[in-house]
């Protein structure tokens, strides 16, 4: 228990008078009455004094109060006006009658017939003219006056600050009144002055101010930290456009040009057009018969003009394609995080946009335990201990596979899709090796991993949500080494 | 994009010949998802890939294969029926194809009428593409009388359509009937319409849109005539194989329509030589052409080893989706079971590599945290509303406007990221002050995509000092050398706004928000902004993001 210096020193001022009033008091120590009252309070936590509140109610006249205890309430002044029988209209002409008749009716000392006024001779002054002359009768005729605002009602404390006998025993023993010192000074650091002086003690019970770090959204951590896990596994990151002609989101990843995602409910189409790239004869050929391969193609035609629209990229892979096309040498080995875009109204689970990762590897040799491979080591580095594999079904791979993982309380989630290029799709550029490809959701994890229920929240902050998500949490993953 | 299938137990175990506990159990792994287990039936998904699998009939034929209880090819025998159907030419340009079937001695409960409705539904959707590919329709064959006729019609030709019980004219089936408003721009622009006849020239349909009544097919029919009409031969085809067969598995017996001298269906499998060398390679297994012709035939392929790394397969007439020997092969992966695949990491080499843009935009969030801004991650879809009115600004000429918007609020893609952060100020109006926020992702000029970075701070003291300031410091850190001109952007206060300039170039602007903009946005204190294009940041790759 270490008092404050003004502690002390309100001590030892009682410990000379035993009890007072803070004004008293405020005088002997030399400070204000609030201040004296305050540290009086601290003394009597720790028990060293005893600090008696009394509240005194009084009683003031407002201005127009003081004027009616001088010149009696409007009601009693219009009554004097009240001899026999007296016409309303007449009455009215009178400055107070507008208070002064209701008030006089209410309180029963006249009627109205006919609009014609008379005293009904119950007219003794009530308790609150009575109240009037004098505030201190308080009761029924003080509350009414102030309600009609022409008395007002004070609260005033007072204390009584005592010494206690814990209190004597302490200022006994000494009390150390030397200064203390709030905060210290380049001098005081300097000279060495700091040796001598009492710095004040800070309480660990008064919580500090709630500061807010200007910090990356959790979100983006997230895609940060799945960005650090493939470029420590080798992969090299590509970079592309939002816009893309049908050529490359479509036709070059073999979509047939009359697939349901090629129409305008699912994809956001744009008025312009892109010529379709050298070689683009290839892929059509592909699709219609299948060109030098196996397959037989889609059948049916293949139109340029259809190729050379515009869309809002619908997945990024539309540019590991392009980068493949640019490098058909083995190894490939490359990944992008980027916005894609799906025609959807939104809400809760729907979005018309969201990050999508998406990542191949070309080499020769590669197959599709390499794959499985690949995605259980991403998924596993990821936090998710538990992958299993099922197949699945895209219009540019063969085989595919959805690969899922085991999330506590919520069993098996589908976490994006995979699958080897079908030879469709790399054919046509001269890419002689299997290329893997996979893409994930990656709002899914985020959602997991912050426990979101609502997709929006992702992308329409609530800065509340990036101000109380931590930075670092139990939930994320071990990084690199800490498995 | 998937269709949903329910399978009802009694049938399904009927058909298969194995309890629903297993199937359900197994099916997954066959490629399918368990949508909803119900008390009489389960929902499940089936890949497009697959209308051969939309029906109990062809669940429970592949499932047989699946589960080891039928291997190998089933057999479909097709006799001749003696009817033929013919082919009106001027429906060359308008809906050429057709396919036709009869089935026979059918006797269908309600179960496998579920079945056969739901294979009917599923196959216009996935098939059909909403019927304007391929349009199904069932007759009961004892209403009418062949040969039957496909032609091209007149518009006010009028019979009796399904579920009415007046003659209206095809005109008016477009413009009243339920089916007829749906599918309507199917054939409205045609001067003649697809009709099909019998040789009373009464009216069995009008393909893509409604059968006629005289033909309804009810629990009581037993001799069934399909068609199939469309505008691609092979899905037309496709259609015909899997009603047909799902109609044999069913019960019936299929004979041939003699359509213009060819006779359909055959429901014959075709070949295919594969190479199991191949299909080693791309799975990374080692199976004997043995071991794959067994595997094989557990998907209900016929598969023999015929010499060398050689298996000849046959694939059924039902399998829309074997267009290449690796969709054999995958199907080779499913019935060894994915379950059973060793992982492996691919043993390629390569050096890992940050892309320059993501890496300054990296260095962007470090700054802006650094300073004390919390990052948000706007949409990058917005309206011209929000990036231009209520900023004050002209509409910039390389907005790019998305063709069909879902609603008012995202009609364009993003060309600077200042409006959103103001917007996101607004939706955070009830929050602690002071607000400071920012972030960097990418916008777009005409079709060309880059990247920029904005910052806000909101609070009673914030002033045009205090994004001089941050703009400052983010030129100073990204080392772009910068000068400073009076700006003229209406989103700012006259004489409290700048712009930053690098080679002539303006690439950032920066100062304290117009009020009206403040109150378009409903915030209630003043803003300092700074919004910079990162282009203008040394090292950033320029020709980037064009398609």
């Amino acid at each position: 228990m270490e008092l404050s210096l003004n502690e002390k020193r309100l001590l030892k001022a009682l410990e000379q008078v035993k009890s007072g009033d803070p004004d008293t008091l405020a005088a002997r120590v030399g400070a204000s009455r609030d201040q004296v009252v305050q540290y009086a309070m601290l003394l009597s936590d720790r028990g060293l004094a005893r600090v008696e509140k009394t509240a005194d109610i009084t009683y003031t006249l407002t201005a127009e109060g003081t004027l009616y205890a001088r010149e009696g309430l409007p009601e009693r002044q219009l009554l004097a006006r009240v001899e026999g029988r007296v016409p309303m209209a007449e009455l009215t002409k009178h400055p107070l009658s507008r208070i002064g008749i209701g008030q006089m009716r209410k309180k029963g000392w006249i009627t109205i017939r006919d609009g014609v006024v008379e005293r009904t001779g119950k007219d003794a002054p009530g308790p609150d003219e009575l109240a009037l002359r004098d505030l201190s009768l308080g009761g029924e005729g003080v509350r009414e006056l102030i309600k009609r605002g022409l008395a007002n009602e004070e609260e005033s404390v007072s204390y009584r600050i005592a010494i206690t006998p814990a209190g004597e025993q302490a200022a006994g023993e000494g009390l150390d009144l030397s200064e203390e010192v709030g905060t210290l000074s380049r001098e005081q650091i300097l000279s060495g002055q700091w040796k001598d002086l009492r710095l004040r003690r800070y309480s660990l019970g008064t919580l500090p101010k709630k500061v807010y770090p200007g910090k990356i959204h959790p979100y983006q951590r997230i895609l940060d930290e799945m960005r650090q896990i493939l470029l420590e596994m080798g992969f090299a990151e590509i970079y592309g456009g939002l816009a893309q002609s049908s050529f490359w989101n479509f036709d070059a990843l073999f979509q047939p040009q009359d697939h349901p995602a090629r129409e305008m409910q699912d994809t956001f189409f744009l008025k312009e057009t892109v010529p379709v790239p050298p070689g683009f004869e290839r892929v059509r050929d592909m699709h219609v018969h299948g060109g030098t391969t196996s397959s037989t193609g889609w059948g049916g035609g293949w139109s340029a003009e259809k190729a050379e629209q515009c869309v809002l990229r619908t997945h990024t892979t539309s540019l590991s394609i392009q980068h493949l096309v640019s490098h058909p040498e083995p190894p490939v080995k490359v990944f992008c995080i980027g916005r894609v875009y799906r025609r959807e109204s939104i809400d809760s689970t729907h979005l018309a946009e969201f990050e999508q990762l998406e990542g191949i590897v070309m080499d020769k040799d590669v197959t599709f335990r390499h794959l499985l491979g690949f995605l259980k080591e991403f998924y596993g580095r990821m936090g998710f201990e538990g992958v299993r594999f099922r197949p699945g079904y895209f219009p540019y791979t063969e085989p595919s596979v959805e690969p899922e993982v085991y999330v506590d309380g919520l069993g098996w989630v589908e976490m994006g899709g995979a699958g080897i290029f079908r030879e469709e799709v790399r054919a046509p550029w001269g890419v002689r090796y299997p290329v893997l490809a996979w893409g994930l959701g990656v709002s899914r994890v985020a959602m997991l991993r912050l426990g979101l229920k609502d997709l929006r929240l992702l992308y329409r902050t609530d800065i509340d949500l990036v101000r109380e998500t931590p930075s670092w949490h139990p939930a994320s993953p071990p990084g690199p080494g800490g498995e | 994009m998937m269709a949903v299938i329910s399978l009802y137990y009694r049938y399904l175990e009927r058909m298969t010949g194995a309890g629903r506990g297993e199937i359900i159990q197994r099916l997954p792994m066959f490629g399918s998802d368990i949508e909803r287990v119900e008390e009489d039936h389960v929902d499940v998904e089936f890949f497009p890939s697959r209308p051969d699998l939309f029906s109990v009939e062809g669940v429970a034929r592949a499932m047989r294969g699946f589960l080891g209880l039928e291997t190998g090819l089933p057999e479909y025998r097709v006799t001749p029926s003696g009817i033929s159907f013919s082919i009106d030419p001027g429906l060359a340009c308008i809906r050429p194809y057709l396919g036709t079937a009869v089935i026979r001695g059918i006797s269908l409960d309600e179960e496998a009428i579920l079945s056969l409705m739901g294979l009917q539904e599923a196959l216009h959707w996935a098939l059909g593409r909403g019927r304007s590919k391929v349009a199904i329709g069932i007759h009961d064959l004892d209403r009418v009388t062949p040969p039957f006729r496909y032609i091209a019609e007149e518009r006010t030709r009028t019979f009796i359509p399904l579920d009415y019980d007046r003659e209206m004219t095809m005109e008016e089936i477009l413009e009243e009937h339920p089916k007829g408003r749906a599918y309507a721009d199917i054939v409205k622009n045609f001067p003649r319409f697809p009709l099909i006849v019998d040789a009373r020239d009464q009216v069995l349909s009008f393909p893509p849109i409604i059968n006629g009544e005289l033909t309804r097919v009810t629990g009581e029919s037993r001799n069934l005539l399909l068609d199939t009409t469309g505008t691609d031969e092979r899905a037309v085809m496709t259609a015909v194989n899997i009603l047909c067969t799902a109609l044999a598995d069913a019960g019936g017996r299929i004979e041939s329509v003699d359509v213009s001298g060819s006779h359909i269906p055959t429901l014959a499998p075709s070949t295919r030589l594969v190479s199991c060398a191949e299909c080693n390679s791309l799975l990374g297994v080692d199976f004997t052409p043995e071991e794959l012709s067994l595997l094989l035939e557990k998907m209900r392929f016929s598969a023999e080893p015929a010499g060398g790394d050689k298996v000849r397969v046959g694939v059924p007439c039902f399998r829309a989706d074997i267009m290449h020997d690796w969709d054999i092969f995958e199907d080779a992966a499913i019935a060894y079971g994915y379950e059973h695949f060793r992982t492996e990491i691919p043993p390629t080499f390569t050096i890992g590599r940050a892309h320059p843009v993501i890496t300054i935009a990296s260095a962007v969030r470090s700054l802006g945290s650094g300073l004390g801004y919390q990052e948000v991650i706007p949409f990058t879809l917005t309206s011209e509303r929000v990036m231009y009115g209520k900023m004050q600004r002209p509409v910039n000429p390389a907005t790019l406007c998305v063709l069909h918007p879902i609603t008012e609020e995202n009609t364009m893609v993003r060309t600077g990221i200042l409006p959103l952060l103001i917007e996101t100020l607004q939706f955070n109006r009830h929050r602690e002050l002071p607000q400071r926020l920012f972030a960097v992702g990418d916008v777009v000029a005409g079709l060309a995509t880059f990247q920029k970075a904005a910052f806000v701070s909101l609070h009673p003291a914030a002033d045009f000092s205090e994004a001089y300031a941050v703009a400052d410091a983010l030129c100073r850190e990204l080392s772009i050398p910068y000068g400073t001109e009076g700006s003229e952007d209406p989103a700012f206060i006259e004489g409290r706004r700048g712009d930053l300039m690098k080679n002539g170039r303006v690439v950032g602007t920066f100062g304290e928000i117009h009020p009206a903009v403040l109150n378009a946005f409903e915030l209630e204190h003043p803003v300092a902004a700074v919004e910079l294009d990162l282009t203008a940041v040394p090292g950033y790759p320029s020709g980037l993001g064009t398609p």
